[in-house]
């Protein structure tokens, strides 16, 4: 049932308007052929848990905890922003009764925030996942991941990149 | 452009109850639909966008893969070993192309 849900929820998203606003923007901005980068640097943010707790709240509309269980490593400083190393762990123990049903990351900063969701299972697999990621440009990157009650944890990490890994 | 060749990297045995790694990757453009071609025209989006393993017919590990996913995507994930049986590895891309590999695991008891 829960699991129905977190799907639905997912589905939904892409088509809600909060967060396709930002994307548009930044989107047409790129399609026009104006550098991104620009655009995105008079928005500078502070960065700070708020924000990011706000941002996974118009995604999933639920609250998320910052949380020291779930790890997110990124290098601090990458060359390149085309394939910036990723790893993600969450501590669970993965028992049908707590476990991990998926990790979702987002790079707020890029012309698509979303990145990746990843899906476990309990008994079956451990929630712990490296790939290589696109960022745009220096950036927090944001992690969060629900448990099987319904909670969810969240985590950030400042990662800055060179070059543009989107254009 | 590179053809697929999809690649997984994954013990041919485990005893029961051990954690495996496995390491997926698959030669891939990864085109995000935000680029555009010399005359001007926005190269359209192609990327794999889903990644499903299964363990004797069960998903054990799924992944939703975004625009934001570096070219020739790899993954790497960790599974538990239950008992003897077959690993299916499907990419799936848009448009509906669909890049699978399957693999043996002995398990001992």
């Amino acid at each position: 049932m829960l699991n129905v849900q977190s799907y639905q929820e997912e589905g939904v998203l892409q088509e809600t308007p909060a967060t396709g606003l930002t994307r548009r923007e930044l989107f047409l901005a790129s399609a026009a052929g104006v550098a991104s980068v620009t655009i995105v640097s008079l928005a500078k943010a502070h960065d700070d848990v708020d924000e990011a707790a706000e941002l996974i709240k118009r995604l999933t509309g639920r609250i998320a905890i910052a949380s020291d269980r779930l790890h997110l490593v990124m290098p601090r400083t990458f060359p390149n922003g085309y394939t910036v190393p990723l790893n993600v762990e969450i501590d669970s123990p993965m028992t049908e009764s707590d476990y991990v049903r998926y990790v979702r990351v987002v790079a707020p900063r890029n012309p698509l925030i979303e990145v990746a969701t990843f899906h476990f299972f309990p008994q079956l697999s451990q929630p712990r996942v490296s790939t290589r990621i696109r960022l745009a440009e220096p950036q927090d990157v944001l992690a969060f991941a629900e448990l099987n009650d319904g909670t969810l944890l969240m985590t950030k990490t400042w990662v800055d990149v060179a070059t543009n890994g989107c254009a | 452009m590179l053809s697929s060749m999809p690649r997984i990297q994954v013990p041919s045995s485990a005893t029961k109850g051990e954690i495996f790694q496995v390491k997926a990757l698959i030669s891939h453009q990864m085109e995000t639909g935000l680029r555009r071609d010399n005359e001007g025209d926005v190269i359209p989006r192609k990327i794999i966008h889903k990644f499903v393993c299964r363990y004797n017919g069960a998903d054990v590990f799924v992944a939703d893969l975004h625009e934001a996913v570096a070219a020739n995507p790899y993954l790497e994930f960790y599974l538990r070993a239950t008992e003897s049986g077959r690993l299916e590895f499907v990419w799936h891309e848009d448009g509906g192309g669909v890049y699978s590999l399957a693999h043996q695991l002995l398990v001992a008891q």
